[in-house]
């Protein structure tokens, strides 16, 4: 579809409002998304990374470009062009936002790794938050050609958290037969950054795609995460990790789709609100008629550390196989004052005492991360946000 | 002057009642006492009120640690500057590991004491102290990985809590209720762990229903505890004579004990 075509699409689309479901807990009043300068030409400030990682790849984008700083031999790391032929066959053009970055979007990278090929260390894309009134539209696609192995981190971050700018990012995984792909995507947005995202990976005949998403800035918007497991013996694997404080509000929005006998899927998200910070939560595991033998998990389990928080959990099932084992979980629950008191009788202070019982909490999600300097990352960017009291 | 002195002492829940109705007691190092009392006398009260529970206010009298009034102090104060308490029923923290959970309150209690300046425990010197201690209460290496009482029985719970306060080398421990719950083997090695840590350096109380856990602990002083006060006070021997009489005499009319 052509440029022009889209953006009409995405003119005809209307704004979701809290009557339709999906945005039932997620209210857009006074966000508009063609209020933002688009694709401003002056350039961002440079990232601040979250990591200290050697990596095989590394690329940049801002508002001026996309910048490749150092790309591996043997695979494609490269700007992607507007004339591929996959863009678009996951995330399609049919919701406002998807459309919008369908529309807009100028700077986005291809990661192509050929059959067979395996990389030790990890390719990482930094993005950068768009500068105020700019908004940056953020365009990923990779393609793991059959049996090959690697880990791609994304990582957007703002060097000023009060940058009040729109980030909207669409990204495309294909994960091809017995490949194994880490895909690792951190949200450290401005806190007065609209950010809207839509991530869909398909994947093949015995492929792992194992899943890593860190949600710590922005002010509001709505990330979906979507899986087919289209494959005969596929297996995703999602685990989440959110922060949220002051009047943060964040909003995923899950899919584990089972096209294909004998698949899996394991989608664990725990996050921990402070303030008067909210959080909703959607999962759904779509078994369809084909999809015997499909093993389904899902969880959801938020932590309240303010009177104010407040966080919704809907996890939704879909079964249409006979054959299947879907199970799913979700609570909501505050810090225990008892909790509290036990470490303080032992010499803890108030805020040592809910950051390590904050750790304790996030520990099953942690261990759950392969990439070691990832998992330390985001383990010290959950422990800052309790104030040193 | 006694380390924790309790002057005319009373506590209140949250709704007002007064649970704990005007309480003297001192305790100094090298001292042992026993409070024995009744269910429902008001001696976890007394306790969780010692150690600063926020759902027990001290309404009346004072608790003074080292010359300190305690109602000014948080629960972390009052841990840093060397109370301890060994909970009846301690809480679990999930994926918090007991070496992680120790090292992080030493290193609260040392930094605290170093007037704020991180001055963290060197691990090998804490792992050593750590497994030495382990061994000496009977307590299995790999609890020590395991998350802080998280799925543990009664009496690893219990254990642990004295590993603890091995560790943490208090100068005032209260014990409340350590003995309940536990086999006879557990309790004499909780007893020792008791016993090991008084002396010049540390006084206890410990809170206990039954006479039992004085066989091993040998307290030099018993107070009987009925209703929120003390009614009786005396040696070791007041224990035995508790222990054959009940505590019927002690109680007002027409109650059970």
């Amino acid at each position: 579809m052509r440029r022009a075509e889209l953006l009409e699409r995405y003119r005809a689309l209307p704004m979701p409002t809290t009557t339709d479901e999906s945005w039932r807990f997620t209210d857009l009043k006074g966000f508009d998304p063609d209020a933002f300068v688009q694709n401003g030409h002056a350039p961002g400030p440079g990232p601040r990374t979250m990591l200290e990682i050697d990596v095989a790849g590394l690329a940049t984008v801002d508002g001026g470009g996309l910048e490749i700083e150092r790309a591996p031999e043997g695979i494609r790391f490269e700007l992607l062009d507007e004339s591929h032929p996959q863009l678009g066959e996951l995330v399609a053009a049919d919701e406002k936002f998807a459309a919008q970055n369908a529309a807009q979007w100028e700077h986005g990278l291809l990661v192509h790794v050929p059959k067979g090929v395996v990389l030790e260390q990890p390719l990482y894309v930094r993005v950068a938050n768009p500068p105020d009134g700019e908004a940056l539209f953020w365009r990923l696609l990779v393609v793991a050609e059959p049996g090959s192995r690697f880990s791609l981190i994304e990582d957007l971050s703002a060097p000023d958290p009060e940058l009040a700018g729109y980030s909207n990012a669409v990204v495309e995984l294909f994960v091809g037969q017995d490949a194994r792909v880490e895909y690792v995507s951190l949200q450290n947005l401005a806190r007065e950054t609209w950010h809207f995202a839509s991530h869909r990976a398909r994947v093949g005949r015995d492929a792992e795609l194992d899943w890593v998403a860190g949600g710590f800035g922005s002010k509001k918007g709505k990330i979906r995460i979507e899986n087919d497991l289209a494959g005969q013996g596929a297996t995703s694997r999602v685990t989440g990790a959110y922060f949220a404080d002051g009047d943060q509000h964040l909003d995923y929005d899950t899919l584990q789709e089972h096209q294909a006998p004998n698949t899996t899927s394991d989608f664990a998200f725990k996050g921990a609100l402070r303030d008067e910070a909210t959080a909703v939560w959607r999962g759904m595991i779509r078994v369809e008629p084909d999809a015997q033998k499909t093993n389904a998990y899902q969880e959801n389990r938020n932590l309240l550390l303010s009177p104010k928080a407040h966080a919704d959990s809907i996890p939704g099932l879909e079964i249409q196989a006979n054959d299947v084992r879907c199970t799913h979980g979700a609570t909501v629950s505050q810090v225990d004052r008892e909790q509290l008191f036990y470490a303080m009788a032992r010499g803890l202070t108030q805020s040592d005492a809910e950051r390590l019982i904050l750790r304790g909490f996030f520990q099953d999600v942690l261990d759950r991360i392969e990439l070691e300097p990832v998992r330390e990352a985001l383990g010290e960017a959950l422990e800052a946000r309790i104030p040193q009291g | 002057m006694a380390l924790l002195e309790l002057n005319d002492l009373r506590v209140s829940l949250e709704d007002g009642t007064e649970i704990v109705k005007g309480v003297d007691l001192d305790v100094s190092p090298g001292e042992i006492h026993a409070l024995m009392g009744p269910n429902g006398s008001g001696k976890s009260s007394l306790a969780y009120a010692l150690m600063g529970h926020p759902a027990y206010e001290i309404t009346g009298g004072e608790a003074l640690f080292d010359g300190q009034d305690v109602s000014e102090m948080g629960a972390d104060k009052r841990a840093q500057a060397g109370l301890f308490l060994a909970f009846q029923y301690p809480h679990a923290i999930p994926g918090v590991t007991v070496t992680s959970f120790l090292r992080s309150a030493i290193n609260a209690i040392r930094k605290a004491r170093a007037g704020g300046e991180d001055d963290p425990v060197p691990i090998p010197e804490f792992r050593k102290e750590l497994l030495e201690a382990m061994e000496h209460l009977k307590i299995p290496r790999e609890l020590a990985q395991r998350y802080l009482n998280d799925g543990f029985s009664g009496g690893e719970k219990k254990r642990v809590e004295i590993l603890q306060m091995a560790m943490l080398k208090p100068r005032i421990a209260v014990l409340d209720e350590t003995d309940s719950g536990l086999d006879i083997d557990a309790l004499r090695i909780v007893a020792n762990g008791v016993r090991e840590l008084v002396g010049p350096e540390t006084g206890a109380l410990v809170i206990t229903h039954y006479q039992r856990i004085l066989n091993h602990i040998k307290p030099d002083f018993v107070h009987v505890f009925v209703d929120g006060r003390i009614v009786e006070e005396g040696g070791p021997e007041l224990a035995h004579k508790l222990e054959e009489e009940g505590y019927e005499a002690f109680l007002p009319e027409g109650a059970e004990a």
